[in-house]
């Protein structure tokens, strides 16, 4: 028929051009085939390209969707489902067709086809509803028409996939084995080109693994220790192991930045630079899993947000980001946002996860009559269980203590307001600390005020600590605060007049690093908290970094090639402020101690251990003691040695010096001067006058 | 005990030396007269005049008769030492960067600088019959370092055989004076070699680099024996004739050194233990870095030049000869 069709066609052209009135030109001679002529030449070949284009019964069948999950209703409801579907579908595309299968008495069977206009919208509905929570007992399963077909033409035979051979890791804790609890460190130096991770023996850390070009740029551990990540153009890679063996590679390119999760299950991986336009799917921020090294979700990011993009709760169950009045919360291992939908929050300004549970402090700014607010909002309940409102606020910062026993709402307060078209003016800044007992019924707040600019704020991470500087530099003071419960917070112990401009708490609190960092040339003042004894200070001279080791035996201090280019070297120190070893290393770039998981012991074992303490210092002692006479011996015999070549050299030399000496003599006109030298008898003495002072003695008559 | 000050120059100091007595102290700065003082008191005894350009560096004989001074004013001059009287010189084609006496006294060396198409040279001088007519003698040997590094230290080898020089890249060459060839070349330093010094015997050569390390060589073998590290270059460096130390100096490049503050330069004397490489103390004082260092004779005192102008005259106190290494 179709051929029929398209000669038909053809010869109604040729009658056109026949008809069409063209006296100028000469009669055309006629192409027509003669009557009854048989073609000889296939139709295939002489326009086979317009017969592939005929449309064919399967076009557009890849525009059509299956969705399966639908929830099956009577008749009587047929209407209200297609309703609803029709609007959730519509959002992909012009729908060409739908299709409801019903059953023999009309109710719907369950599943629904649909029909786009064309099948690159058909592969977005595919993209977005895949998976979708339609309500409690229904969750849609789309899939292509097509993809029937392709499974169908599965082979028959089937090959078992080979199993990939188990790769062994080795024990990734071991270095929590280590029979003095020595710490690891990692130290990156020369500009990023090499790497060595230390273990810190005493008197002299030992090196574990060193390599050249280990990671482009920097390092991290990850927050339990059990990774060590580096960086590379193309991507992350992780390392562990005894041998430090590369476990597991994550693709993204241009990676600048990283965040382990808390608990090591995911890694957030963030490349600026990613171009999302390129294609469809978000490239900027990649969360991957950390165990099997899947791509889980990706996402795009906002120019202008701060760092860390996703915040994790503590348990890795869900993680958050701060989108423009709201706050989106998704949760794991789903990577859905948690009941489908962001929390609304107009003018939030900053959040932050508790430590130790699911609740995210958040603030929001003023505006215009509403006060601006501190909320404490309990997930995934969204119960918000504390709101403070407060009053006169330019600015607000959150310090959650370590244990997640408090929170301090660092608030700072203005007297006066002006604004100057755009820009807000604040005078007469004053600052209060507003603290949250989070473990009370209630969760009562506190508020102290200091009329000074705050410099840092830090927790004792654990206790009831706090340390504030405060003041202009260079005349700052520290101040510490014991919170208590049902009282203002109470001042402790104030220092007048201590330049520094960081804290920095021991992990296990109670011992403080006071440091005056690059501006403040490195001053270094160890602190105990319990009787405010100054124990020891130091300096090291523009250090720009200080880092506990994760058991606050050890302080690192360091002159970072990153933030200053001469004298780069890391020094280590006791906790009581007693230097113990100072490294310099070419353009040095970074130290940072291995973290250590959390104790698994109980708070009455500790407390045991704490007891019995005496009985097991003694023993370390005299470890400690053996080791360092065994250090000590080690350098006399290496000195021993070194002086006994130097001895061997030195009178062969001697020896030499001894035969030359009448050629030394002849040289200088015989005269001996190897003897004189010692200013012995041959010299004759000299008398040398020398002017000392001048005195005018008036004599009278 | 307090150091001596001797401020006789109104420019940073580039050398000083003591005689081999010494009781005199030579100093020389890159302002155009070189110095000479009781090393006893720092009384100064009087000037050099004549040189018209920075005085690079300075050299008296064994027998403190002659005194010998290069400069930029492309000058060698040769001075009776008591009467200050110019005995002879000898005009370069450019800037006179090193000279030292032999051994005997006899002969003396020096080295240009390569500069306006000229390359750095080695010259070998007979200094016998020093007279006006001088500058027009030939030198005994002239040694052209064509497309090579310029020579930037010098020291006479054993028994005025051999000379060494140390170069602009921090190689170091030992020259046979009898062919005029080079006999030896190593190259342990990464950056030019600012001083060299023998050991009182002459058998031990200690070099000063700007790559921030001093090394302690063989003088007969070249073989390197032993480095001393430090955080900035090194910019001269002695070893005590008595014990078994040597004291570095230097600190940050005198061009960087207004821009930050006196704590960052390291202009201290930092001594160490000659064999075990370890670090045992430091004098501070200079304000700028140290361009120049000598050890008294008799191991009891020592002297810094630096970029300041000034030269400080140190006595070691008791505890530094009861100081022991435990070995």
């Amino acid at each position: 028929m179709a051929r029929r069709k398209e000669s038909d066609r053809a010869q109604q052209n040729n009658d056109d051009s026949d008809s069409n009135p063209n006296d100028e030109l000469e009669e055309e001679p006629d192409f027509d085939d003669p009557e009854g002529y048989e073609d000889d030449i296939s139709e295939q070949d002489l326009m086979g390209d317009l017969i592939r284009q005929r449309p064919k019964e399967t076009d557009g069948v890849e525009s059509i969707v299956v969705i399966d999950g639908v929830p099956q209703v009577g008749p009587e409801r047929i209407e209200k489902l297609q309703n609803v579907l029709k609007k959730l579908f519509q959002k992909f595309g012009k729908i060409t067709n739908e299709y409801y299968p019903l059953n023999p008495d009309g109710s719907t069977k369950g599943h629904v086809f649909i029909e786009y206009s064309n099948a690159s919208e058909a592969l977005e509905v595919l993209k977005g509803t895949n998976g979708y929570k339609f309500d409690k007992n229904h969750t849609f399963t789309v899939n292509l028409l097509t993809d029937f077909e392709k499974y169908n033409d599965i082979l028959d035979k089937w090959e078992n996939p080979v199993p990939q051979p188990f790769k062994e890791q080795g024990c990734l804790q071991y270095y929590l084995l280590d029979q003095d609890a020595c710490d690891q460190f990692s130290v990156v130096y020369e500009q990023g080109d090499k790497v060595a991770v230390y273990l810190n023996t005493q008197p002299e850390p030992s090196l574990l693994e060193e390599r050249p070009r280990w990671t482009e740029t920097l390092v991290r551990w990850s927050p339990l220790g059990t990774y060590l990540a580096t960086f590379h153009a193309k991507g992350i890679a992780l390392w562990g192991g005894e041998k430090f063996q590369q476990i597991v590679r994550f693709s993204h390119p241009g990676v600048q930045f990283i965040d382990f999760s808390p608990c090591e299950k995911y890694l957030v991986s963030f490349s600026p630079l990613a171009d999302s336009r390129a294609t469809d799917e978000p490239q900027a921020i990649i969360i991957w899993d950390v165990l099997s090294g899947l791509k889980r979700r990706a996402f795009n990011a906002d120019k202008s947000q701060a760092l860390p993009i996703f915040k994790w709760s503590h348990d890795d169950k869900y993680f958050a980001r701060m989108g423009v009045d709201m706050l989106s919360v998704y949760e794991t291992p789903s990577f859905g946002l948690l009941d489908k939908k962001s929390i609304k929050v107009q003018g939030i300004r900053d959040f932050a996860w508790s430590p130790t549970d699911n609740t995210i402090a958040y603030w929001v700014g003023e505006e215009k009559d509403t006060p601006a607010r501190v909320t404490l909002l309990e997930l995934p309940s969204r119960n918000e269980v504390r709101v403070k409102n407060l009053f006169s606020v330019a600015d607000c910062k959150m310090y959650w203590q370590k244990s997640g026993d408090y929170l301090c709402v660092k608030v700072d307060r203005y007297a006066k307001l002006r604004k100057d078209k755009s820009d807000i003016k604040y005078s007469g800044i004053y600052y209060n600390l507003e603290v949250f007992h989070m473990r009370e019924k209630q969760i009562p707040v506190d508020s102290v005020e200091i009329k000074e600019t705050i410099q840092a704020f830090a927790w004792e991470p654990v206790g009831t600590k706090f340390a504030v500087i405060h003041g202009e530099p260079p005349s700052t003071s520290v101040s510490f605060y014991e919170v208590k419960t049902g009282q203002t917070p109470t001042m402790v112990k104030k220092y007048e007049r201590k330049p520094c401009n960081q804290l920095y708490w021991a992990p296990s609190g109670q011992f403080i690093v006071l440091a005056g960092l690059r501006s403040m040339s490195g001053a270094l003042e160890f602190v105990d908290t319990q009787d405010f004894t100054v124990m020891n200070t130091g300096e090291h001279f523009m250090a720009t970094d200080v880092e506990w080791d994760p058991t606050g035996r050890y302080v690192s201090t360091a002159v970072s090639w990153w933030g200053h280019k001469v004298d780069n070297a890391y020094w280590l120190w006791s906790f009581q402020g007693r230097i113990l070893k100072r490294v310099a290393l070419d353009k040095f770039c970074q130290l940072q101690w291995r973290p250590r998981p959390p104790s698994l012991l109980s708070a009455q074992q500790i407390k045991d251990i704490k007891k019995s303490l005496k009985k097991y210092s003694a023993q370390f002692e005299v470890k400690d003691r053996l080791k360092m006479t065994k250090a000590s011996k080690e350098l006399v015999e290496k000195r021993r040695k070194l002086m006994q070549e130097y001895e061997d050299l030195r009178k062969q030399k001697q020896e030499e010096y001894a035969e030359q000496r009448r050629r030394r003599i002849e040289l200088r006109n015989n005269v001996d001067t190897d003897e004189t030298e010692g200013r012995g008898g041959e010299l004759e003495e000299e008398t040398v006058e020398f002017f000392i002072k001048e005195e005018t003695t008036f004599i009278d008559e | 005990m307090k150091p001596l000050m001797l401020h006789g120059h109104e420019r940073s100091i580039t050398q000083i030396k003591y005689n081999r007595d010494g009781d005199l102290l030579f100093s020389s700065a890159k302002d155009n007269h070189p110095c000479v003082w009781y090393s006893i008191n720092g009384e100064r005894l009087g000037t050099y005049e004549g040189h018209q350009g920075v005085v690079w560096a300075i050299d008296v004989d064994w027998e403190t008769k002659r005194f010998m001074s290069g400069a930029g004013d492309n000058m060698l001059m040769i001075w009776d030492v008591q009467t200050g009287k110019a005995l002879g010189k000898i005009e370069a084609k450019t800037s006179v960067r090193t000279c030292n006496f032999s051994y005997s006294g006899n002969m003396a060396l020096y080295s240009t600088d390569s500069t306006m198409g000229n390359p750095s040279e080695i010259f070998i001088i007979d200094v016998r019959t020093v007279d006006s007519s001088f500058s027009t003698n030939d030198p005994i040997l002239q040694i052209p370092l064509t497309n090579a590094p310029k020579a930037t230290s010098m020291v006479w080898g054993n028994l005025d055989e051999v000379v060494i020089s140390g170069h602009d890249n921090g190689d170091l060459a030992q020259w046979d004076l009898r062919t005029g060839k080079k006999i030896n070349l190593v190259s342990e330093h990464a950056k030019s070699i600012n001083d060299m010094q023998l050991s009182k015997d002459g058998g031990f050569l200690i070099t000063a680099s700007r790559d921030c390390t001093a090394k302690l060589f063989d003088a007969d073998t070249l073989e390197c024996l032993k480095t001393y590290k430090t955080e900035r270059p090194v910019n001269s460096a002695a070893i005590s004739p008595i014990l078994d130390h040597v004291v570095l100096g230097g600190g940050q490049d005198a061009m960087d050194v207004t821009t930050t503050s006196t704590r960052v330069g390291k202009f201290d004397a930092r001594f160490f233990h000659l064999v075990f490489e370890e670090e045992f103390g430091r004098v501070k004082g200079h304000f700028g870095p140290i361009n120049s260092l000598a050890f008294h004779p008799d191991g009891k005192t020592y002297a810094s030049g630096g970029e300041d102008g000034y030269v400080r005259l140190h006595q070691f106190d008791p505890s530094y000869f009861d100081f022991k290494f435990d070995y």
